[in-house]
C-alpha cells in the first residue's frame, strides 16, 4: 500500500472512499484512488504556457494589479511546435489578446485551460461519472467512465472519456470547438484538437497533471504540458459562484452600442 | 414504472408537509454507495404537463382520477401543440415546430393536479404587501420607461426594455432559467445529473450548466453578507433522504422570491427509476406563508448535453441592435420635426 | 367533473403565475423578429450551427433576379435533437428546405424557423424523432 494512502486518511479526517463497483453488482476492480476534492494549479500558465517575463497589462489605470505576472513555462521541451502558418496566427492573436481572448467574454475555457485558470475546481468522483466543476464561468464537464459513444456535436468543454491506468485517471478529450485559447498570450488550436489528460496522485494533497495536445492543423507534432495540482486543505475550502456574464456584457454588447 | 408507493403518498397528502421522511415501497431498496448512503446518481428529468399551480376550477381536488388524466392530457397537448399556427406576436413567441419543444407529455406519476402540494389548494400563497409593492414599483418603472422607444415584447408578453443587456431578463442574458432553485420544469432540456462523491453531492442542471455543489460534511453556510445567484446549499442525510438547506440568495433569480429565500429540499430514491423531489419555499418577506411542492423525477437513459448559452447568444445581440435602431430612428424623426 | 374550458385557460396562464418561469422560448423572439413581417423562404442548406441557446441553419436562397443570398434561420436547442439521436451530420449540406417564419427586426437576412419543412413537405427532423422518448 502506498505511503500517501495513510496520510490521506489523516489529512481528510474521514474515510477515503475507494470507488469500487461492488455496489453496482459488478466485479470489483482494483481500488482506484478517490480524487474528490477542491483543487487548484499554482502557476502562471493561464497568462502564458511558455516561460515569460512580466509585462504591462491592458489597462494602465489599474497599474500593477492588471499586469502580466512572470513565470516559468509548463511546456515540456519549452516551445509549442506551431506549423508556420499557425505561428503567424499566434503572433496575431498575441497582438489582439486584450480584445480577442475568449476569457474576456466569460466564455467557457475548454480543456486543458480550465485546469490551470487561477481559480479552484472541484472533482466529484461518482460511480460511473466524474464531474469536474470549475469556478470560472460555471464551467463544468462530465467524464464518462463507461464510454457512451461519440459526441453528437462539438462543445466548449469537449467530450471526455475516462479510464484508470493503475492510480492514474486518464481522460481522452475530443470534440472541442475551435473557439477557445490555451492562455492569455494567444496560444490556440483548431477543431481537430485532441487532448489526453493524466491525473496521478503524488500524495494525499498533490496530483500530477499532464496533458498531451495533438492538433495536426496547428502543430507539427503532439506536445505536452505538466504541472502539480494542489488540494485546498483549509477547512472552509469551497468553490464560490463566479457568474461572470454581467462583467463581460459591456465588452460584448458595448456601452450604448452593440459591437461585434 | 412501479406505482406501489403511490398509495402511501396519497395517505400522506393531508399530513403536515414533509413532516417525516418520504415513504418508500418496502419491496425495493436503493443501492448504497460505500459510504452507506443511498445512490441518488443518474440523470433525472422533471418534465411534465402537470402545472406548477392547481387550476382554480379544481379547488381542493389534489389528485386526478385515471379518467380525468386522459381528458386533461388531451386538452393540454392539444393546447400546447406548437405546430398550431395563429398569427401575430403569439405565433412569433411559439418560435418553432413542436419537435424542438420537450416539456413533457404526461402528468406526474403521483397523479397530483399540481406540483404545489401546500397550501392544500395547490396554489402559491399571496405575496406580502411589501413584496407586492416592490414588484408593482418595478413594473411601473418599466411602463414609464417603455413610453419611450427601445422596448420590445418580452417572454411575459409585456413590453420591456431591450436596448441594454442589464435591462433584459436573466433568460435572455443566459444567466439563469429559473430551473435550478427550486428544480422546476421548463420548455425543454429538463434534465439534471446527480454525481455523488464522499462528503459532496453535485447536481448539474443542464440549462444552463449550473452546478450545485452540496457539501454533506456539516460545514456552515457562507457569511450572511455573501449572496449568490443560486444560493449556498448545505446538505445532510436524514435516514435515506438527502436534505438540502439553501440560503444566501441574491433574490434576483425568480420573480416573487427575494433575497431572504430559505429553500429546503428533500431527495429520496423511491424506486429504480424514480427520485422523489420535495421542496419548501420559506420566504416570509416575500410570501404570506411558506409553500411546498413535490415532483417525482424520472430517470432517463439519455445524457446531459452541454448548454453553452452565453457563448452562442447571437439572438441577444440582434435584440439590442434592433432596439437601439428603434431609438435612433425615433430620435431622428423627432429632430426632423423640429 | 372538470370544467375543461377553465382548465385549458388555466393551463395557458400557468406560465404567468407568480413564481413560475415562463414556459416558452427562453428569449424573446418577439423582440428579435417582426410579427408584422411574415416571410417564406426556399433554400439549400450551406451549414448548420448546432449551438445553444438556438441552433442556426444557413441557407442559400435564390431570388427572382437569380442572385443567391445567404440567410440564417434560428431554430431550437440542439440538445433536444441530440436526445432523439440526431447529430451534427443529420442535416447534410445541399438539403432543400422551406422556411415559414418572421423577418428579423434588425434588417439582417435572418428569420426564425417557425415552420421548417423538407422539399417533400415533411417537417424537418420529425422523421428522426421518437415521440415516445420521454419517460
Amino acid at each position: 500500500m502506498r505511503h500517501w494512502f495513510g496520510t490521506a486518511l489523516l489529512a481528510l479526517g474521514s474515510s477515503i472512499c475507494c470507488t469500487t463497483f461492488a455496489a453496482l453488482g459488478q466485479v470489483p476492480a482494483s481500488h482506484p484512488p478517490d480524487l474528490t476534492g477542491v483543487w487548484q494549479a499554482l502557476n502562471t500558465a493561464n497568462w502564458d504556457l511558455q516561460t515569460h517575463a512580466a509585462e504591462p497589462g491592458p489597462d494602465s489605470k489599474v497599474g500593477a494589479i492588471g499586469a502580466v505576472a512572470p513565470g516559468p513555462g509548463v511546456v515540456e521541451g519549452g516551445e509549442i511546435p506551431y506549423l508556420p502558418a499557425a505561428a503567424a496566427q499566434r503572433k496575431q492573436n498575441y497582438k489582439d489578446r486584450w480584445t480577442a481572448d475568449p476569457e474576456i467574454k466569460c466564455y467557457m475555457p475548454g480543456v486543458p485551460r480550465a485546469t490551470y485558470m487561477p481559480y479552484p475546481f472541484q472533482i466529484i468522483q461518482g460511480s460511473d461519472t466524474i464531474m469536474i466543476s470549475y469556478e470560472f464561468a460555471d464551467a463544468v464537464r462530465l467524464i464518462y467512465m463507461n464510454n457512451p459513444g461519440p459526441a453528437p456535436a462539438d462543445s466548449w468543454m469537449g467530450w471526455s472519456i475516462g479510464r484508470w491506468e493503475g492510480n492514474t485517471l486518464v481522460v481522452d478529450v475530443t470534440s472541442q470547438n475551435d473557439q477557445t485559447w490555451f492562455d492569455r498570450a494567444g496560444d490556440f488550436h483548431s477543431d481537430a484538437l485532441h487532448v489526453v489528460e493524466r491525473y496521478t496522485p503524488m500524495d494525499a494533497n498533490i496530483l500530477m497533471y499532464e496533458a498531451t495536445i495533438e492538433d495536426p492543423k496547428v502543430f507539427s507534432r503532439p506536445w505536452k504540458i505538466s504541472m502539480p495540482l494542489y488540494r485546498h486543505i483549509e477547512k472552509n475550502a469551497q468553490l464560490m459562484e463566479f457568474k461572470c456574464i454581467p462583467f463581460s456584457e459591456d465588452v460584448l454588447y458595448g456601452k450604448g452600442g452593440a459591437s461585434q | 414504472m412501479t406505482r406501489r408507493w403511490l398509495s402511501t403518498l396519497v395517505f400522506l397528502a393531508s399530513a403536515p408537509v414533509f413532516a417525516q421522511n418520504a415513504p418508500r415501497d418496502n419491496s425495493w431498496t436503493a443501492p448504497r454507495l460505500p459510504d452507506g448512503h443511498p445512490d441518488l446518481q443518474g440523470i433525472w428529468t422533471n418534465k411534465t404537463i402537470t402545472p406548477l399551480e392547481r387550476p382554480a376550477a379544481l379547488g381542493n381536488k389534489a389528485f386526478f382520477t385515471e379518467e380525468e388524466v386522459r381528458a386533461f392530457t388531451k386538452t393540454a397537448l392539444d393546447r400546447g401543440n406548437k405546430d398550431q399556427r395563429g398569427g401575430g406576436v403569439r405565433d412569433v413567441l411559439n418560435a418553432y415546430n413542436a419537435f424542438w419543444w420537450d416539456s413533457g407529455t404526461k402528468v406526474l406519476p403521483n397523479m397530483r393536479t399540481s406540483i404545489v402540494v401546500d397550501p392544500p389548494d395547490g396554489r402559491i400563497p399571496p405575496l406580502t404587501p411589501q413584496r407586492q409593492a416592490q414588484l408593482q414599483e418595478e413594473a411601473l418603472a418599466v411602463k414609464v420607461r417603455c413610453q419611450r422607444p427601445g422596448c420590445a415584447i418580452a417572454n411575459s408578453g409585456q413590453l420591456s426594455p431591450a436596448d441594454k443587456p442589464e435591462e433584459l431578463d436573466l433568460m435572455t442574458r443566459c444567466i439563469s432559467f429559473g430551473t435550478v432553485v427550486p428544480m422546476l420544469p421548463s420548455a425543454y432540456n429538463n434534465d439534471y445529473q446527480i454525481v455523488q462523491g464522499p462528503g459532496v453531492v453535485a447536481i448539474d442542471t443542464e440549462m444552463v450548466h449550473e452546478v450545485r455543489r452540496i457539501p454533506t460534511d456539516g460545514s456552515a453556510h457562507l457569511p450572511a453578507n455573501v449572496r449568490e445567484w443560486i444560493g449556498d446549499p448545505r446538505g445532510h442525510w436524514e435516514g435515506d433522504t438527502l436534505v438540502v438547506d439553501s440560503t444566501n440568495f441574491t433574490g434576483k433569480t425568480r420573480r416573487g422570491m427575494d433575497q431572504n429565500l430559505h429553500l429546503i429540499e428533500r431527495f429520496t430514491r423511491v424506486g429504480p427509476d424514480t427520485l422523489l423531489y420535495q421542496f419548501t419555499v420559506d420566504d416570509p418577506t416575500a410570501y404570506t406563508k411558506s409553500w411546498s411542492g413535490e415532483i417525482p423525477m424520472s430517470k432517463t437513459d439519455g445524457l446531459l448535453y452541454e448548454y453553452a448559452c452565453h457563448e452562442g447568444n447571437i439572438g441577444m445581440r440582434d435584440i439590442i441592435v434592433a432596439a437601439q435602431a428603434d431609438e435612433k430612428k425615433a430620435a431622428e424623426q423627432a429632430a426632423g420635426k423640429k | 367533473m372538470i370544467a375543461m374550458k377553465r382548465v385549458a385557460f388555466a393551463i395557458a396562464c400557468v406560465g404567468l403565475a407568480m413564481g413560475a418561469a415562463p414556459a416558452w422560448a427562453h428569449h424573446s423572439f418577439a423582440a428579435e423578429f417582426d410579427a408584422n413581417k411574415p416571410i417564406k423562404l426556399h433554400g439549400v442548406v450551406t451549414k448548420m450551427d448546432w449551438i445553444n441557446p438556438h441552433s442556426w441553419i444557413h441557407i442559400d436562397v435564390k431570388g427572382d433576379d437569380g442572385k443567391v443570398v445567404n440567410w440564417m434561420i434560428e431554430c431550437g436547442s440542439p440538445n433536444t435533437m441530440f436526445r432523439h439521436g440526431l447529430t451534427k451530420d443529420s442535416l447534410p449540406v445541399g438539403t432543400e428546405i422551406n422556411v415559414d417564419g418572421y423577418l428579423a427586426k434588425d434588417g439582417e437576412n435572418k428569420a426564425n424557423g417557425r415552420d421548417v419543412t423538407l422539399a417533400d413537405g415533411r417537417k424537418l427532423f420529425l422523421g428522426s424523432s421518437n415521440p415516445d422518448a420521454d419517460k
